[in-house]
């Protein structure tokens, strides 16, 4: 039987499951179906890049308008690690609503079915080959999104869904001008009218499309994407929606929708790569915007006491360093790949853990935080060591993918942008240390009754981290095959 | 160069200077709906008699989405928010004229610029791109939600005008994909207003300012 089925179920899988969430009858059905149809739909998303990554060339369906190659492959491993964590970590964190009835059955159901249709829609972007069609994907996250920012409505988070639907419709629009010139691009080069949108296609004849249109193209979707993906100067959505959002939901925004977009960046790039004589104008855009992102945010970490917007901040400087490893290309495109997993993991279990810790200390104020470890040893040692991990402390694997990305500047030469972002890494570090000291080390005044956590708490806190650990001091070798794989997509090669 | 399609595209550009000099509300709701009939018009205008099916089709479904649904679902949101009518503008309507005609101007010029776009009539591109900048310009320029809501309908009008002068095929699934996408924003954005009116008791988009940092 052809392997291509699998696709359009990614797609048909989260759309039933966020319209069986509309059915459940009580909250906590509701909840357990965010849990257990999370991991199903993740389960999929795993066997389809299994699949993919086990045969030759690609995977396509639908005419080619479904595919999955190593790059996507990746993302789809990433985003089911991420949705799987979160999904389970819902659990805990709806389980005193449930317990004190304060979690509607309307708000519940509404919560799972816009989870499953976010799903739905970062799936479709994944697998999409079309590049009309990933605009339709990434778009719609946004609006499935919206609401979930605002499951409880107050006037911060009503704020902050408004800013984030405006900012990211419009920014996501520009992108759109950026794919129809992509498609202009593709005049005379051979390639028929109504596959002008197929990535197969357009990587297949990058050398014969119209140089000058794929460089507006470029502009137009690194700005337009790069709204979305939280790249500086364009972030200023970001840490209002982040932080106002419920925590699991903080979780995929940081862990997987910023990437989503940024993926669909990473998509173009090896056509603009292609051009004749053009071999690295791109990636010096990514460069630029990079640096431009780990600095801006490195500077706001310093002065947040928010703990929520701290890691949002974090998100806009590791999204830079991604983009600019990236735009350094050789090596960097491995580390920079490699960092997208480091980052989404240590991202998400920092999300769960301030989050909790938020819920037990009444605010995000991390002035007035502190001693989270007698709060709750689980929540309180896992955002001490995901902040750690997040900061770059050295046996994490962040450390290891920003080293290998300052090892790459350095390697060729480009001292400035290694200064640069030694410098930015510098303030994050110091700034963020300073206050994860605040809150984890110093005394504490009143005495609380530490809060029991359960096993799998426990579980999707340590195991995480310990992985990052693990992957610090030495990365398995098929998981560095499937990195290399993946970055000879970015690097142009079928 | 053909007669109607010519007037679609004259009026495409009036309609964006009416919308950026009115102060009403409803005025502005209405011209934006008159702009999305002339959108949907201006593709089978431009194949003339050598109409398909597939563009007379997408035709209507514009013309029924951005002529009458998206209207419809902003007046709600006024009418259940029960907002006052008037713009309240950054910028009064004589600047915003002014700005109109600078617009224009940038407009014919960047099109003069980008001579390398294959582009299958003369006057399209630049009403794209002038179509454009005025939805980019209701966006920043007026206080209101709602406006911005109708700067993001224009800005769209702009692009898929731009995508007709480029002469591009998109595929049908796409084109309605967008669309979709479209109406659920509208939809969306609508619920956002009214959400946020409950809680603040006003849509002046200036005052959501209480997140900083």
């Amino acid at each position: 039987m052809h392997k291509g089925w699998i696709l359009p179920l990614l797609l048909f899988l989260p759309t039933l499951l966020a319209g069986i969430g509309m059915l459940a009858r009580t909250p906590r059905m509701a909840v357990r179906l965010l849990t257990w149809g999370t991991l199903a739909s993740a389960g999929a998303s795993v066997a389809a890049a299994l699949l993919a990554l086990n045969q030759a060339g690609e995977l396509k369906a639908m005419g080619a308008w479904l595919m999955v190659d190593a790059l996507s492959a990746y993302h789809l491993l990433v985003m089911a690690v991420v949705f799987s964590l979160s999904g389970l970590y819902s659990r805990s964190y709806f389980e005193p609503d449930l317990i004190d009835g304060s979690l509607s059955l309307g708000t519940a159901r509404r919560f799972a079915a816009l989870w499953f249709a976010s799903m739905a829609a970062m799936n479709l972007v994944l697998v999409s080959n079309n590049l009309g069609l990933m605009w339709v994907g990434i778009e719609a996250t946004t609006l499935v999104t919206a609401f979930l920012i605002c499951i409880h409505a107050t006037p911060t988070s009503l704020e902050a869904m408004w800013k984030y639907l405006l900012m990211c419709s419009v920014g996501v629009a520009l992108a759109f001008m950026g794919t129809l010139l992509l498609a202009a691009a593709t005049h005379g080069s051979g390639i028929e009218g109504a596959d002008a949108l197929l990535w197969t296609e357009l990587r297949d004849s990058a050398a014969r499309l119209n140089p000058k249109l794929v460089k507006i193209a470029f502009l137009f979707l690194v700005v337009g994407y790069g709204t979305k993906a939280g790249l500086a100067p364009m972030h200023n959505w970001l840490p209002d929606a982040h932080s106002q959002a419920p925590a699991p939901v903080s979780a995929i925004f940081s862990g997987f929708l910023l990437n989503a977009a940024l993926y669909c960046i990473l998509r173009t790039l090896p056509l603009v790569e292609a051009l004749p004589g053009q071999a690295g104008w791109g990636r010096e855009i990514l460069v630029a915007f990079g640096l431009i992102s780990i600095l801006v945010a490195a500077v706001f970490i310093i002065a947040q006491h928010d703990v929520k917007r701290l890691l949002a901040y974090s998100s806009v400087e590791h999204l830079g360093i991604i983009a600019l490893g990236v735009g350094l290309g050789g090596l960097g495109y491995v580390a920079a790949l490699f960092h997208i997993f480091n980052n989404s993991v240590s991202k998400s279990v920092g999300f769960f853990c301030a989050g909790s810790i938020g819920k037990l200390a009444g605010t995000h104020d991390m002035r007035k935080i502190n001693r989270v470890m007698a709060l709750s040893k689980v929540w309180g040692g896992g955002l001490t060591g995901s902040l750690l991990a997040i900061i770059g402390a050295a046996p994490f694997a962040l450390f290891l993918s920003e080293f290998l990305i300052l090892h790459t500047a350095i390697q060729q030469g480009h001292w400035f942008i290694a200064g640069a972002f030694l410098f930015g890494l510098a303030l994050v570090f110091i700034g963020a240390l300073r206050h994860l000291i605040s809150i984890s080390w110093e005394p504490h005044v009143e005495p609380v009754t530490p809060h029991r956590a359960t096993l799998l708490e426990g579980a999707i806190v340590f195991v995480p981290l310990a992985t990052l650990l693990m992957l610090g001091v030495s990365v398995p070798a098929p998981f560095w095959h499937l990195l290399e794989k993946a970055a000879r997509i970015l690097g142009g090669a079928s | 160069m053909t007669l109607p399609l010519d007037t679609i595209l004259v009026t495409v550009i009036l309609t964006c200077f009416l919308i950026m000099g009115t102060t009403r509300l409803l005025t502005a709701i209405r011209i934006s709906a008159i702009q999305g009939i002339c959108i949907g018009l201006l593709p089978v205008a431009a194949s003339g008699a050598h109409t398909s099916i597939r563009v007379a089709l997408l035709g209507l479904v514009i013309i029924v989405l951005k002529g009458f649904a998206f209207p419809r679902l902003l007046k709600r949101a006024i009418r259940e928010s029960s907002t006052s009518t008037e713009m309240m503008p950054f910028v009064g309507s004589t600047a915003s004229i002014v700005t109109g005609i600078l617009a224009l101007i940038v407009a014919f010029w960047i099109d003069s610029r980008m001579e390398f776009l294959p582009g299958s009539h003369s006057l399209v591109a630049p009403v794209a791109f002038f179509t454009i900048i005025t939805g980019l310009f209701m966006i920043v320029a007026r206080k209101l939600a709602i406006t911005q809501v109708v700067g993001y309908l224009i800005l769209e009008n702009g692009i898929y005008v731009f995508g007709l002068a480029i002469a591009l095929e998109v595929p049908i699934i796409v084109e309605l994909g967008v669309l979709l996408d479209m109406f659920v924003a509208v939809f969306v954005m609508g619920i956002a207003i009214f959400r946020i009116n409950r809680e603040f008791n006003h849509m002046d988009s200036d005052q959501l300012r209480n997140l900083k940092g």
